[in-house]
Parts: structure tokens; C-alpha cells; sequence
């Protein structure tokens, strides 16, 4: 009785989690679609957020629940709101001049690029042997490991990384300051 | 569930990120773009760690985190310049911005 109970258990958790990574990824790529296509930009950050989110858990179903948190600290908490902040700060002129959303000649040269280029990907995707392979036991990443590594092995990385986010938000702050002089 | 599946779905929010960048006429989306592209690459690492013979090493994890950094520096700054823009042309779309001249 126990072990059935331990083998159901085993076998719905499986289930539950190629669930788990399946649903969000269809949320994820409806959502990421909604982003690329929509007209209001409002709407279309909001989207890229729930496809940001979605990314997330994903990621927390495939065993990276570290990444998969950062994931959502770091682009939901963060980029996410820069972007709005983007948005409302530039609107004005969006609403006035916008004839069509799409730039130069039209979305045409654009979509048949993406479409070219996804064809070639799943083509290749589809044929590799690689990528076959079956899903191999739940590895563990505990964050105390993680930790380690980035204390250890991955310190100069690390410090290259603290570095160019000191820059870039330096960078960004000055470049967006106002002009004092006239 | 194989590694295809996921390879799949990273690739076409790839396209739609990259369709994104390339055929829309406001900078804020070009940016938004990008960062489904950005997010496509980081659920390859993820995809490849799961799958791979090792993961204990914990590779693909401090590449997606790294690349996670990468990619909130790349946001910040691109988003001060699209301001800038902005501010000098009073429009944010890309195909104004056609003068190197400030």
C-alpha cells in the first residue's frame, strides 16, 4: 500500500511537472506573441511582463528555482517597470504621429526574416540527435552551492559583472540627465 | 518531454522577439524585442542544464544569471538613450532618429 502510494505520488508529480513547464511555456509564447504584436505599447509591456512571469515558472518547473526567482526579481520587479516608466515618459509624441506601429516598409521584410530563421532553427532542432535526449532524474541546485560557485570559481566573473552594472547605471543616469546649459 | 520541446518553444519566442526588433516603430518595442530574445537564450541555458550529463556543475545556472545581469545593464542603458532621443527629437520612434547629427 505504501509503495503504491509512493509510486503514485512519482508518477503524478511527473505528470504534474512536464505540466508545470508545458502550460506556462504556451502562456509564455501567447503572451511574448500579444508583446511583439499589439499596438497600444501599454498593453504591450504589460504582456511582456505576464511573459516574463510565465518564463519564470518555467523555470522553477525545470529544477532552477534560484534562476527562476531572479527571473521574476530582476525583469518583472525591474525592467518591467523601467519600461512603463519609458513608456509614459515618451507617450505624447506616439500618439500624435502614429500612422501604422510598424517601421519603414512595413512588417513584411520582418516577419519573413523571423519566419526564415525560425524554419532553419526547428529544421535543425528536429534533426539534431542532441536533442533528443529524455529528461534525465530532477537535478538539485541548492543556492548554497550556487553561492559557493560564485564565491569561488566564478569570483572574477562576478566582479566583471558588479562592474559593468556600476557603469551602466551610471551611464544610464548621466545620459538621461538634463542638459544644464542652454 | 524531451530537450526538443523546449528548444521549440525557445526558438519561436526567438522569432517573435526578433520580429519584434525589427518591425516595429517605436524604440520602447525594438527594446521589448530584445528582451524576448534575451529571454529565449536564457531558457536554452536552462533547457540544456536539465538535460545535460552533469548538472551538478551548475553551469548553465551562473550563465542564465550572468546573462540575466547582462541583460538588466542592456535595459537600463537602452532605455536612458530612447529617453535622450526623446528629449533632442521629441519622438521616440526609430526611423526619426536618422541624424548622427545631437
Amino acid at each position: 500500500m505504501n509503495e503504491f502510494l509512493q509510486r503514485l505520488n512519482a508518477l503524478s508529480w511527473d505528470a504534474c511537472s512536464q505540466w508545470l513547464v508545458l502550460i506556462p511555456s504556451g502562456v509564455m509564447l501567447l503572451a511574448a506573441a500579444a508583446a511583439a504584436a499589439l499596438r497600444n505599447l501599454i498593453h504591450a509591456a504589460l504582456c511582456l511582463t505576464l511573459s516574463f512571469i510565465a518564463l519564470g515558472i518555467v523555470f522553477i518547473a525545470l529544477g532552477a528555482e534560484f534562476v527562476g526567482l531572479v527571473q521574476l526579481l530582476v525583469y518583472v520587479g525591474a525592467v518591467a517597470m523601467l519600461i512603463v516608466f519609458a513608456i509614459l515618459l515618451t507617450r505624447p509624441s506616439d500618439l500624435a504621429g502614429a500612422k501604422s506601429p510598424f517601421a519603414g516598409l512595413g512588417p513584411v521584410g520582418g516577419i519573413l526574416t523571423g519566419a526564415g530563421l525560425l524554419v532553419a532553427l526547428l529544421a535543425f532542432i528536429f534533426s539534431s540527435p542532441v536533442a533528443k535526449t529524455a529528461l534525465p532524474p530532477a537535478p538539485v541546485a541548492p543556492v548554497a552551492k550556487i553561492g559557493e560557485l560564485l564565491m569561488g570559481s566564478y569570483i572574477v566573473p562576478l566582479q566583471v559583472v558588479g562592474v559593468l552594472l556600476t557603469a551602466a547605471l551610471i551611464g544610464a543616469a548621466v545620459l538621461a540627465m538634463e542638459d544644464k546649459q542652454p | 518531454m524531451t530537450l526538443q520541446i523546449l528548444l521549440a518553444v525557445s526558438a519561436v519566442l526567438f522569432a517573435f522577439g526578433l520580429v519584434a526588433a525589427l518591425t516595429r516603430r517605436n524604440a520602447i518595442m525594438v527594446l521589448i524585442g530584445i528582451e524576448l530574445m534575451m529571454g529565449a537564450g536564457n531558457l536554452n541555458f536552462i533547457a540544456f542544464w536539465r538535460f545535460s550529463a552533469h548538472p551538478e556543475a551548475l553551469t548553465g545556472i551562473l550563465f542564465a544569471i550572468f546573462s540575466i545581469a547582462v541583460a538588466a545593464a542592456e535595459a537600463a542603458v537602452g532605455l536612458a538613450i530612447i529617453i535622450l532621443v526623446h528629449r533632442r527629437i521629441k519622438s521616440a520612434n526609430v526611423d526619426d532618429a536618422n541624424q548622427l547629427k545631437g
